[in-house]
């Protein structure tokens, strides 16, 4: 850039170079701008990271499959039944990922079970957020409540989560959304306590400062002054959440204290072939594949995106 | 320093017993109906349970209850197990089932510090280069993948290729035996180790120090063993102690996935089948060890780094 100037300048005179612009009252008047977008230097900086790019085109075609592959296999997951003739059928043009021990169709199971994950780690990640981060922002700028969420955060960090799940698989019981929501009601901890450390180092700088003795209202100040700083670790954690949650939630089932049995996730499937995948790889293989790639994917994409969301990265 | 070991102490001892409270209040609200097996919930009148119930003190008011768990605590009379185990106390219980897990975790936690680091210095000294991003594209995977389907891979591998045994014995072939759980162990936190020792050592590589000794003509790798790797392992030495005292708690999912007879699915276990007394000393003894672990951990610290002191006025963290 600098050598292209310089280059464009070479041989010129001084005359050529220095000269009198004359008045004009308009140009005078107009206030100078700049082309900046915030989300626009995000799309941007994300789009030089060719990797991260090919990762997210991953997810998209994954996320798509789990859709259109339960269309076009060729049983479905609802009229799925067990036949032990047809049992541990090895992969062929009839089962395309084989069947498991009960001689149901595997391919329909593994699909439907990462769309399970896939759509309980996206309503998890989500909600941890939307909670975490106002409760974040509430924990870290009020200080009158900073001591009643530490000890709030204290008690709940300080039992062994495998407690409150084991209670909660007994007493409340087991399924989708009860496990949406326990997951939600633990998770949110960490999130909040990120984002109260960093609106912590905000809070009292001058510009805020500035800002409350001009009369900013409150929720002004969360929105507009702090929270933009927030964006980029919002963003980097809610995409770690997925991988997390997803790995989570297959110990939890495969421990018997996540999903009931007769919803397939990644963690039932592994539980039902345990026994079985050293005899029969593909039963392990197949789910194994699909969800590191997800998984793997976000981890990526996550941090990458993250990189690209933070302002010091812009141009 | 004494003052400072004092107040920590009564700060741990604090937290273990709102810990231990919480528990105690949790196991309450389950229904009484999980005190009884399915057979007996069958067998059983009413009015059998009911005495039943009131024999264990569990209809007393739930202040007494209290009260007679924080006697016991005091007397240290952990009580005895009932369903797990039935009528063997629970002291004598866990010590059946510790030394299993203390012996697979410790084992794994020396590997894993010793490769993690190294795997770390290595990331360091070829950073951006071929090494660092194998050592990467590791650590991702450990961390991005389920745990579970990491540790089936471990299985399928070591089993099917290198002919290990898939399940724990603790009769024959032992050793062998031990190999994958403590790969799977080793696996993630070899992952940990590296990531930060990395980290730290990169961080400290770009100080004002390390050029002087450069310009004092110190070779490369003095510069790295005795200037780098010795700060930047005063931040990983913070969680050793820790780490080692909760092997004893060993890990749920590996010991459920190689059959290991050891901690990890006591505590679930026991939360399932009503256990209380085994519930409540075990949530007692990991609270208790985790609180000793930090403190020992900023001790270590202290001991490596004798710039850091805990009775100064700077944080430790």
């Amino acid at each position: 850039m600098s050598s292209e100037v310089a280059k464009s300048l070479e041989g010129k005179t001084e005359d050529e170079l220095f000269y009198f612009v004359p008045y004009s009252s308009e140009e005078a008047e107009s206030i100078g701008y700049s082309d900046y977008s915030y989300w626009g230097s995000v799309f941007q900086n994300f789009k030089k990271k060719k990797s991260a790019v090919f990762m997210s085109g991953v997810f998209i075609f994954i996320f798509i499959m789990t859709f259109v592959a339960l269309a076009i296999g060729k049983y479905d997951y609802s009229e799925l039944v067990t036949n032990s003739s047809l049992a541990f059928t090895r992969p062929n043009g009839e089962f395309w990922f084989g069947t498991d021990n009960l001689g149901r169709d595997y391919w329909c199971q593994v699909w439907y079970a990462a769309r399970i994950s896939i759509m309980l780690a996206a309503i998890v990640a989500l909600g941890e957020c939307v909670l975490g981060v106002t409760i974040g922002l509430i924990w870290g700028y009020v200080r009158a409540l900073d001591s009643f969420f530490t000890n709030l955060y204290n008690l709940i960090n300080n039992v062994p989560m495998i407690i409150y799940m084991t209670l909660i698989a007994l007493m409340v019981g087991q399924s989708f959304l009860i496990m949406a929501v326990s997951l939600i009601a633990f998770g949110w901890l960490g999130m909040a306590r990120n984002v109260r450390n960093l609106v912590f180092m905000y809070r009292d700088r001058e510009y805020n400062l500035a800002s409350r003795c001009l009369g900013t209202s409150l929720l002004h100040i969360l929105t507009k002054n702090i929270f933009p700083y927030l964006i980029s670790v919002i963003i980097l954690r809610l995409a770690l959440s997925i991988p997390n949650t997803i790995s989570l939630e297959s110990t939890l089932s495969y421990l018997g204290l996540g999903l009931d049995v007769n919803t397939p996730s990644l963690g039932i499937l592994l539980r039902n072939a345990r026994s079985y995948f050293l005899q029969f790889p593909y039963l392990l293989i197949f789910p194994a594949v699909i969800v590191s790639l997800i998984t793997v994917t976000f981890y990526l994409v996550g941090n990458a995106f993250s990189d690209a969301a933070d302002p010091r990265n812009h141009r | 320093m004494a003052k400072y070991t004092l107040k920590r102490v009564a700060q741990g001892l604090i937290t273990v017993l709102i810990v231990a409270t919480i528990v105690f209040l949790l196991m309450r609200m389950l229904p009484t109906d999980y005190y009884f097996s399915e057979e007996q919930l069958m067998k059983l009148t009413e009015e059998q349970k009911n005495d039943q119930l009131r024999a264990a003190g569990l209809l007393d008011p739930i202040i007494v209850q209290l009260a007679r768990f924080y006697r016991n605590i005091l007397t240290l009379n952990f009580g005895t197990s009932r369903r797990i185990q039935s009528g063997v106390s629970v002291v004598k219980l866990i010590g059946t089932k510790f030394a299993v897990s203390m012996r697979l975790g410790a084992i794994s936690l020396c590997i894993s510090v010793v490769v993690g680091v190294l795997l770390g210095i290595l990331q360091t000294v070829q950073k951006d280069h071929l090494g660092d991003h194998i050592v990467t594209a590791y650590t991702i995977f450990v961390n991005a993948v389920p745990h579970l389907v990491s540790y089936s891979l471990v299985l399928v591998f070591g089993a099917l290729v290198l002919g290990f045994p898939a399940t724990y014995s603790s009769r024959n072939n032992t050793a062998l035996s031990c190999v994958l759980p403590v790969t799977c162990l080793c696996l993630t936190s070899i992952a940990g180790y590296a990531l930060w020792t990395r980290r730290y050592m990169v961080d400290e590589l770009n100080k004002d120090y390390i050029r002087l000794a450069k310009v004092k003509g110190l070779s490369n790798s003095q510069i790295m063993t005795r200037h780098v790797l010795r700060n930047a392992f005063v931040p990983l030495a913070q969680y050793l102690p820790q780490s080692f005292l909760l092997t004893i708690s060993g890990s749920l999912l590996v010991e459920r996935f190689f059959s290991v007879p050891g901690m990890g699915p006591l505590l679930t276990d026991a939360i399932s089948r009503y256990d209380l007394d085994v519930v409540q000393t075990l949530v007692i003894l990991y609270a208790s060890l985790g609180v000793l672990g930090v403190f020992l951990g900023d001790v270590l610290m202290m001991l490596i780094d004798p710039r850091i002191t805990l009775t100064g006025k700077g944080d430790t963290r």
